[in-house]
């Protein structure tokens, strides 16, 4: 356990980084994180297949923040929906075998489906039902270019219809930012239900189109205080910490240059990154050692 | 006033069962030990009635208590194969396969079916664990163990109850802040619901308690228990724990299981009362819980 600072809740993205999963683990375990991000694509396209992913994955020592992405899942029906199923059983059971806790849906893209909102809760509901036996939340997060729900005001009337307690939200600084969401809509959230917070900033002022939106999300995203959305970012997170939110904060830092990089510099950019948010923004001492943590 | 006022001040959407759910067809237990597990069952009163017809399973009966203790593993079960474990409840409802269907389009995981020719296809939804639910019509008509399992020569098919023992309920082991999620799964797949937390039976009142819709002479209760608090994070093992009997006398019940070798808990603070009773542990895993339930 590394004690040079208290960021436990912070944590890395394996997208942020190059090359073989067990690399991706170590680099971030040796940043001094506790917790790391994984998507399907590191495991599924593990060489050794999944079991060697899940067993490097639980032999590295990190807690598993979350598992992304399902897409597209909400609002289909017929055969579609029925596909749409099948895929999310094989995204829970890999979850579960992470040890995951957090599965990321992404608001749907999708022109086959509907905006009717109760398909939609009717549809998220069907899949936190399917998690409950795995003991897994569903974090449901506004694609800020999702087809109908692309804002989190309007995910959080989506969650709030479909009422299952392993139902919460998602929440991404990128989207919020690029749809210039008020902050202040933040107040109506219940804090124990936002299962998740992906923080990056990035480097454009203003995006102006959807093309230009989801070109900079999948690119040039940078780590909190990198960007020029610094000061909104802190603002961000202070704002959920007087919220009571007290779950985890994950950088989803898409970025081109990262990739072609080291690891071990990438994950030290993200440590200063974690570093200014837990100390300066959120202004926290360093944990004694051998603290240990109440459950709430 | 119109139709769509008055359905919508009653919130009537749909019955209050509607699975037509009828009470418990059979508990099964899974052992690597079914004649250590046979003895403790006799010793409470149950008789081996009938054997499978391909696979090594026993029925065990009492009054309308059917037992059924599988010795025909799957490969690898749990850290300790050589515990029993709770591996099923059957419940009878109107229409198996409507049923059946209904939970799959509520989020259920379909166990696949693996039958042998000229046997029952009992459908099955995956329950907490490695647990299953099974769904059973047709029990008024005629039994689903006439076709799977031939009756055991001089034995009485129907053997009396002590005390009048029936199904009372099932206790249910869940991880830490898992009532809301197990209550949910319920209430939604089978249309239990939960019971006021002043309502209580038995001796061991701890966690929450969730009533089946079935009619008054079939009712069965689901109890929820959470790990007990403590500073740190214990595992969260989730499974069926033990089987609760109903009896019009605790104390007459106990006494005649005492004399047929029971023994039951004496502690500070687990006591046999007029309320309720708990056996001691069999085989590292099997207790009974009796409670005062009066039903004609």
């Amino acid at each position: 356990m590394d004690y040079r600072a208290n960021i436990r809740d912070f944590g890395m993205d394996t997208i942020s980084l190059a090359g073989p999963l067990e690399a991706k683990l170590k680099a971030v375990r040796e940043a001094g994180f506790s917790q790391i991000m994984l998507s399907a694509r590191d495991v599924v396209g593990h060489p050794d297949g999944l079991d060697a992913a899940v067993a490097a994955v639980r032999a590295s020592g990190l807690r598993v923040t979350g598992f992304q992405v399902l897409r597209d899942f909400e609002g289909l029906s017929g055969h579609l929906h029925d596909y749409k199923v099948d895929i999310a059983k094989s995204m829970l059971e890999m979850c579960s075998a992470l040890g995951a806790k957090v599965l990321l849906v992404c608001s749907s893209t999708s022109v086959h489906a509907t905006q009717e909102p109760q398909a939609l809760a009717r549809d998220l509901r069907k899949l936190a039902v399917l998690a409950i036996p795995m003991g897994i939340k569903v974090a449901y997060e506004g694609l800020s270019w999702g087809r109908h729900v692309n804002e989190f005001p309007q995910a959080w009337d989506i969650i709030c219809r479909a009422d299952m307690p392993n139902l919460g939200l998602g929440l991404d600084s990128f989207h919020m930012f690029a749809t210039q969401t008020a902050l202040d809509e933040l107040d109506m959230l219940d804090p124990d239900k936002i299962f998740l917070v992906q923080l990056a900033d990035f480097m454009w002022t203003e995006i102006k189109s959807v093309e230009e939106r989801i070109t900079t999300a999948r690119h040039f995203r940078v780590f909190p205080g990198e960007g020029v959305h610094s000061a909104d970012l802190a603002a961000l997170v202070a704002k959920l910490h007087a919220l009571g939110y007290r779950g985890d904060y994950s950088f989803e830092v898409f970025n081109d240059d990262y990739q072609q990089i080291p690891l071990p510099t990438v994950a030290a950019r993200g440590w200063r990154s974690a570093l200014w948010l837990a100390e300066d923004v959120l202004r926290r001492s360093v944990p004694l050692p051998n603290q240990m943590r109440l459950r709430r | 006033m119109t139709p769509a006022d008055s359905t919508q001040r009653e919130a009537i959407t749909e019955t209050l069962n509607p699975l037509g759910l009828d009470g418990i067809e059979f508990i099964e237990y899974a052992t690597a030990r079914p004649q250590a597990l046979g003895q403790v069952l006799e010793m409470m009163g149950f008789k081996p009635v009938a054997r499978h017809r391909s696979r090594e399973v026993l029925l065990y009966r009492q009054g309308g208590i059917n037992v059924i203790v599988n010795a025909h593993l799957p490969s690898a079960v749990g850290d300790a194969p050589d515990k029993p474990w709770l591996a099923a409840i059957a419940l009878r409802v109107r229409d198996a396969s409507a049923a059946y269907r209904r939970a799959l389009e509520r989020g259920a995981w379909a166990v696949p079916a693996r039958v042998e020719v000229m046997e029952l296809n009992i459908p099955a939804i995956h329950g907490v664990g490695a647990s299953r639910i099974y769904f059973v019509d047709r029990y008024d008509q005629f039994s689903i163990y006439d076709v799977d399992f031939v009756p055991i020569p001089g034995v009485d098919p129907h053997p009396p109850a002590v005390a009048g023992l029936h199904f009372f309920g099932v206790v249910q082991y869940i991880g830490n802040e898992r009532t809301a999620d197990w209550t949910e799964f319920y209430r939604e797949l089978l249309g239990f619901v939960e019971l006021p937390a002043q309502q209580r039976f038995g001796i061991l009142p701890k966690g929450r308690i969730l009533q089946s819709p079935c009619p008054a002479a079939t009712r069965f209760y689901i109890q929820l228990i959470e790990p007990e608090a403590g500073l740190l994070d214990v595992e969260d093992d989730e499974q069926l724990q033990r089987v609760g009997l109903g009896t019009g006398d605790v104390l007459g019940t106990v006494a005649d299981l005492s004399r047929r070798g029971v023994e039951f808990v004496q502690s500070k603070a687990v006591q046999t009362e007029d309320r309720g009773a708990l056996t001691r542990t069999w085989l590292g895993s099997v207790s009974f819980e009796l409670v005062h339930d009066r039903r004609a």
